[in-house]
């Protein structure tokens, strides 16, 4: 009986660790069963995993920095007839800056580090899981769809040498010293987009305006883009015959596209949107740090809002108000009054005093004491 | 020796002439290899991946022991400026249809033979030299050919070719799935070298399974149609692609088998000749007769030395 609790407690560790490398990290992570298996309850030997591109994927993002600075590619070495590659790594990694971060290649992760290729994708060609491609197929079809679009050559030599001409050596130690390889994208303030129509040329687009004022993140418009977007020699997609909706979709996500030409074409350029300006509603006294789902909360639909703060703050009355929140902390007299004793409009904008005081006026008198927000 | 041999081809001319003759399509099952086997293997060719690198057809041709010029001249794209069929000096050829408007690159498929399920070129050979093996591959028995060319005619992909300089006994050239490389285990050439790994080998079941989980992954990439799944009754070349497989000069077939098709065919041209085995028989006898009169001289030759 002691001996067998001795080999019990022996191989236990053994058990433990026979079971996935990812597991111990699964339990940390915010996840279903259901976003890798099929079934209910997955086995070792029936692991029912589904078929990737699972439809929650799981990401690890990193910094460029932070992965390898080159990669030599050598897994295949044994079986290819040209020489292993040297991979910048570091160099396609700030180049993914613009189009989704490490997912744009790990385009799957399990909880934890960043895993490579062959993690899933198998060496054999010759197997029996075919659910997803061999590692040979999987780099090159990784690599091929961004190289292809860049330059249009599909020559092996562009990434491989000969095997007879190989430098296999390792890298050399001052390569290791990470900095950037691919200079800072600067993003552009303004765009002015010249147009086929002849309802309105011009499109004058205030990028800046979009990613600070509107929030919106890089990836969000940005997409599965690719080096070619700024280093084609071949074709662009951009200048490929695209559909109205193609070419709309970017702008369509938030804007109506299919009615209001004029909201973007014009025959000029545009000002930069001044939400006071266009709209009448000053952003900059209370609202600057709103995105603008907040109140504009049907996407895509940005008219039709009423100025009045009880649009969308209905709850608010004279029993519940604090005017501390506006930067003005009313007197007791003042405190007292109902609101539109002051306020005649409904946008609650400036005061008049006019009512009770023959002398005074806002904002030169204050009915209160102010106070920083 | 030559004796036991005629009286086997007789036998056989009369077996599949009974075939043809009196019975459909059921002739391809009349041999023990004709069977289908349920583990049988395939190839699936998605032709959204493949670059047109022409890697496939250098493996293809050094595997065959045929021709060839060095790896790095199959680089010049200039070869795809007119369309290509399998010939004898090449098993298989990878084809390139223009980009689409609306698409970046243009498209490349690999031709070679589909290996039916239910193979026209099996009951169309009068001498039985080809046959469906158990492992998928449609291949032929050079020993008993007598280059008559009726697999030619009777393949609905024309695929079966002939070697051209000779008019004496030319021999059938077409893919052979590689046998003799999977024989050992290995992977067809082409399968093997295949930097995009376009061509997924295994067996015919889970390739289907598995082309029709990429078209509902990538509904956006694909036609839902799986070529060669019905073809003719199925084939075990696979084939998905981002258009309709009519733009890629892929003949629209019906489910049928095309044995009975080809058996149409040559009614039709013997139509006046009463009856057609009997011209068959003579011709292929005639044939025969002479590749063995060539073949034992030869040997005499040997002999002599
Ligand atoms: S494609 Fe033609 S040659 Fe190949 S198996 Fe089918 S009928 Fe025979
Ligand atoms: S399977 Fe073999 S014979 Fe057929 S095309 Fe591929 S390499 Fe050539
Ligand atoms: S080797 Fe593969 S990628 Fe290259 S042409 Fe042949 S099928 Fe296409």
């Amino acid at each position: 009986m002691k001996k067998l609790f001795l080999i019990l407690l022996i191989s236990f560790p053994f058990v433990i660790n026979g079971q996935s490398k990812f597991s111990t990290t699964h339990s940390n992570q915010n996840l279903t069963c259901s976003s890798c298996h099929s079934c209910t309850i997955p086995t070792k030997e029936n692991p029912c995993i589904k078929p990737c591109p699972r439809e929650s994927m799981i990401r690890v993002d990193q910094k460029p920095e932070e992965g390898p600075r080159i990669i030599v590619i050598d897994k295949l070495r044994d079986t290819d007839i040209y020489a292993p590659v040297k991979f910048s790594h570091l160099a396609h990694a700030e180049m993914s800056d613009m189009t989704g971060g490490c997912r744009t290649c790990h385009h799957y992760n399990p909880p934890g580090n960043v895993i490579g290729c062959s993690d899933c994708h198998e060496v054999s060609r010759n197997r029996t899981d075919i659910s997803k491609p061999d590692l040979k197929g999987a780099y090159h079809q990784q690599c091929m769809t961004c190289h292809r679009s860049w330059s249009g050559k599909t020559d092996c030599i562009e990434c491989h040498a000969a095997k007879e001409k190989a430098d296999l050596k390792p890298v050399k130690a001052k390569d290791e010293k990470a900095k950037r390889i691919h200079p800072e994208i600067k993003t552009p303030d303004k765009i002015t987009y010249n147009t086929k129509t002849d309802r309105g040329k011009l499109v004058t687009f205030y990028h800046n305006d979009h990613t600070d004022l509107f929030r919106l993140e890089c990836s969000q418009c940005h997409s599965n883009e690719s080096c070619a977007k700024c280093h084609s020699q071949i074709k662009k997609p951009a200048d490929l015959k695209i559909t109205f909706a193609e070419q709309h979709k970017k702008c369509s996500n938030c804007h109506e596209t299919k009615n209001n030409c004029n909201t973007c074409h014009s025959n000029k350029e545009t000002e930069r949107f001044n939400h006071k300006v266009s709209t009448g509603f000053d952003l900059s006294k209370f609202h600057s740090k709103l995105s603008c789902i907040r109140c504009h909360t049907t996407p895509a639909k940005f008219t039709g809002l009423n100025k009045d703060c009880v649009t969308c703050h209905g709850s608010w009355s004279w029993d519940n108000f604090n005017h501390k929140i506006t930067g003005l902390v009313l007197d007791e007299l003042h405190g007292e009054l109902d609101c539109e004793s002051c306020h005649k409009e409904k946008s609650y904008a400036s005061p008049s005093c006019g009512d009770c005081h023959d002398d005074k006026t806002y904002p030169k008198e204050k009915p209160g004491k102010l106070i920083k927000r | 020796m030559v004796d036991e041999s005629r009286r086997k081809f007789l036998k056989t001319t009369a077996l599949v002439g009974a075939g043809i003759t009196g019975l459909s399509t059921k002739t391809v099952k009349a041999g023990p290899k004709n069977i289908l086997d349920e583990n049988r293997m395939g190839v699936l060719v998605d032709t959204t991946v493949c670059i047109g690198c022409r890697k496939c057809e250098w493996a293809c041709k050094t595997a065959h022991d045929l021709p060839t010029q060095p790896l790095d001249t199959y680089e010049d794209r200039s070869v795809f400026e007119k369309m290509r069929r399998p010939d004898d000096k090449a098993l298989t050829v990878v084809n390139e249809y223009a980009a689409r408007e609306t698409e970046q690159f243009p498209l490349n498929v690999k031709v070679q033979c589909m290996h039916c399920d239910r193979p026209a070129c099996v009951s169309a050979c009068i001498v039985g030299a080809i046959s469906k093996e158990e492992n998928g591959s449609v291949i032929w028995d050079t020993d008993k050919c007598i280059g008559c060319r009726y697999c030619m005619v009777a393949c609905p992909f024309q695929i079966p070719a002939f070697e051209f300089e000779k008019a004496w006994h030319p021999e059938i050239r077409k893919c052979d799935f590689c046998f003799e490389r999977t024989k050992e285990g290995k992977l067809p050439a082409c399968v093997e070298i295949c930097p995009m790994e376009v061509l997924t080998y295994g067996t015919r079941k889970s390739l289907i399974e598995r082309a029709h989980q990429k078209i509902s992954l990538y509904p956006d990439r694909y036609v839902n149609h799986v070529y060669g799944q019905y073809e003719v009754g199925g084939t075990s070349w696979l084939y998905l692609a981002s258009r309709d497989f009519a733009e890629l000069q892929f003949p629209k077939l019906g489910t049928n088998p095309a044995p009975g098709v080809s058996e149409a065919i040559q009614h039709g041209i013997f139509a006046y000749f009463v009856p057609p085995i009997a011209l068959y028989a003579l011709l292929g006898g005639v044939m025969w007769i002479n590749k063995k009169k060539a073949e034992s001289n030869k040997d005499k030759e040997v002999h002599h030395e």
